[in-house]
């Protein structure tokens, strides 16, 4: 009986390996090593020609920190500051439209939801440069909507809305708003409206009815979307690339430089470690909360 | 819903609706951009689009982001459905424990995770190290279709997981009552079953290959520019111009063809394929 049991474990684990393994093999081949490698060139030492050489050093990482030949720097923190701020500024402008938004598809009739909430969607399936690139158009010194602001004193004359830091915030939220609306329209649906009723009958309104039974209910949405939206906010290149400029750099940016423009791969990698720190602290800090607030999650993997 | 008091929704309506505006705005400039008067060109004209179907490196770069997306998105779906099959079917019950549970969901979730910047570098990294040490590999449409493929097989596999996750596991024991072996069980219940995901998931893979920059744009050699690389080269190069807006327009046309078609086959699809999910 049991070396049936076992043989009958083997031969599934067995399937398993021959219907997974040739995917997971090849992410692991292709992602999981190469990255491994990466973060395994931060240790080396930077050649003349940027390419990492023996002696293992942390020379990097005290680059990073800001240590160089002209001395210490704050240009790396304040890179990394602006990004961390750019993200959260972005994750809470993406709530903020995204709740009113979702509410408004929940409350349509049944059929039409599938739609509105496709429409809200769809504009993220374009490619990332086209829809920054459009940004572009819509805010550079010439755009109607420059002119505005000038007109108005916002800005000075002949500046437009781009390049800078209010460009690279628009051009986050816009790009990102769809995953956070995708979780909140995902909990905002399996809402138990009868919980409002109750606390409607208790003479709760307005916002304390709001954040006592729509808020709580919706909080595991919530969370996801603030970790899809806030973790690629916070590692975006193309944005502040093209809407930033060099007083809106972000960490991305400084980044992809080390591998480019003045290559320098030790560097590169020790601060792409950062970003992957501050990338698994967020997900960590946010995962325990979710499973704190027992958020189930379905048919996940 | 009547949960909501009129004024609510009210107001509601009146914060969403000015959202869409702004969701489409940006790409109804573009559009309308593209119609723009140019040199030679006085009011509004089709020019550009003109001048687009007749440039021959836009062309070649459509041609490389369509072989790209088709031809990873056909690796992808095909890694990603064994792997959302064989994860929802054969993992031990109990989880699995650490190699058989844990360790397959961290390395499916890997790319979905990782930043794209973090992850088109290492690729960079890896690929001139193998092309360094083997010749194997050089930068280029190989290269970008390798990591499309990588980060297309696990949302297929989700979604392929998805779907057999809410279906009755006694239909596979009735199929192996009926004497249906393991390759024929797969191919006449799973593949009719998962057909809806499988379409899904191949559909999902070319987005998400022509909606990618970044990893491409670090993968790429300098034989292998796409249209996404393309059109950013040009704006870093020349700003914008009527022939970039045009390509953005046609491209931005597309995906939301794309996107109704997507609609309408899953909703068709969602009804004829009920039977299955009731039994």
């Amino acid at each position: 009986m049991r070396t049936a049991a076992q043989g009958e474990a083997r031969s599934r684990a067995w399937r398993l390996w021959i219907t997974s393994g040739p995917g997971l093999f090849w992410i692991v081949l292709f992602l999981l090593i190469p990255s491994g490698v990466m973060l395994g060139i931060a240790f080396f030492t930077n050649s003349d020609f940027g390419s990492p050489v023996l002696p293992l050093s942390l020379d990097s990482f005290s680059q990073v920190a800001g240590y160089g030949i002209l001395g210490w720097s704050g240009a790396n923190f304040t890179v990394l500051l602006r990004s961390l701020l750019q993200a959260g500024v972005a994750t809470s402008v993406t709530i903020l439209l995204a709740y009113p938004l979702v509410f408004f598809i929940v409350t349509r009739p049944a059929g039409l939801r599938p739609v509105l909430l496709l429409f809200a969607i769809v504009p993220s399936w374009t490619n990332q440069v086209v829809r920054t690139y459009a940004w572009m158009e819509l805010l550079n010194p010439f755009a109607p909507v420059s002119h505005v602001a000038q007109v108005l004193g916002i800005i000075p004359p002949h500046l437009g809305l781009m390049p800078g830091n209010f460009a690279v915030l628009v051009g986050l939220s816009y790009n990102y708003l769809p995953y956070m609306v995708v979780p909140l329209y995902a909990a905002a649906e399996k809402l138990d409206w009868t919980l409002v009723e109750a606390g409607r009958d208790l003479y709760a309104s307005g916002a304390r009815l709001f954040f006592s039974t729509v808020f709580p209910q919706t909080l595991p949405g919530l969370l996801s979307g603030i970790i899809l939206v806030g973790i690629p906010a916070f590692g975006d290149y193309v944005v502040p690339q093209l809407l930033g400029g060099d007083k809106a750099m972000m960490l991305g940016s400084l980044i992809a430089d080390q591998f480019t423009f003045s290559p320098d791969w030790p560097y590169g990698a020790a601060l792409t470690l950062i970003m992957l720190v501050f990338t698994c602290v967020g997900l960590i800090v946010f995962r325990r909360l979710t499973q704190r607030l027992g958020g189930g999650e379905g048919a996940m993997l | 819903m009547n949960a909501v008091p009129r004024r609510i929704q009210r107001v509601l309506a009146g914060i969403s609706l000015p959202v869409y505006l702004l969701l489409y705005a940006p790409l109804s400039v573009i559009a309308i951009f593209s119609f723009a008067p140019s040199l030679g060109h006085p009011g509004p004209n089709v020019a550009a689009y003109g001048l687009l179907l007749n440039d021959p490196q836009v062309l070649a770069a459509l041609r490389r982001s369509l072989t790209l997306a088709i031809g990873s998105a056909i690796l992808g779906t095909m890694l990603g459905t064994l792997m959302g099959f064989g994860l929802s079917r054969f993992r031990p019950a109990k989880g699995g424990g650490f190699w058989l549970g844990t360790l397959p969901s961290l390395i499916i979730y890997l790319p979905i995770i990782m930043p794209s910047l973090v992850f088109g570098i290492s690729e960079l990294i890896f690929f001139n190290f193998v092309h360094e040490y083997t010749g194997l590999l050089s930068a280029g449409l190989l290269t970008m279709g390798i990591a499309h493929v990588t980060f297309q097989a696990p949302y297929v596999a989700l979604v392929v997981y998805a779907r057999l996750a809410g279906l009755d596991p006694n239909l596979f024991e009735a199929s192996q009552d009926l004497y249906a072996n393991a390759v024929k069980s797969f191919v006449f219940l799973t593949i009719p079953v998962v057909r809806p995901a499988l379409i899904g998931g191949f559909l999902l893979a070319i987005t998400l290959s022509i909606d990618d920059f970044t990893i491409s744009f670090f993968t790429a050699g300098p034989g292998s520019v796409t249209l996404p690389i393309y059109i950013y080269s040009a704006i870093a190069r020349k700003g914008s111009s009527p022939e970039i807006n045009a390509l953005g327009s046609l491209m931005i046309a597309t995906v939301i063809g794309v996107a109704l078609l997507y609609y309408f086959v899953t909703r068709h699809r969602e009804r004829s394929n009920r039977i299955p999910a009731v039994a």
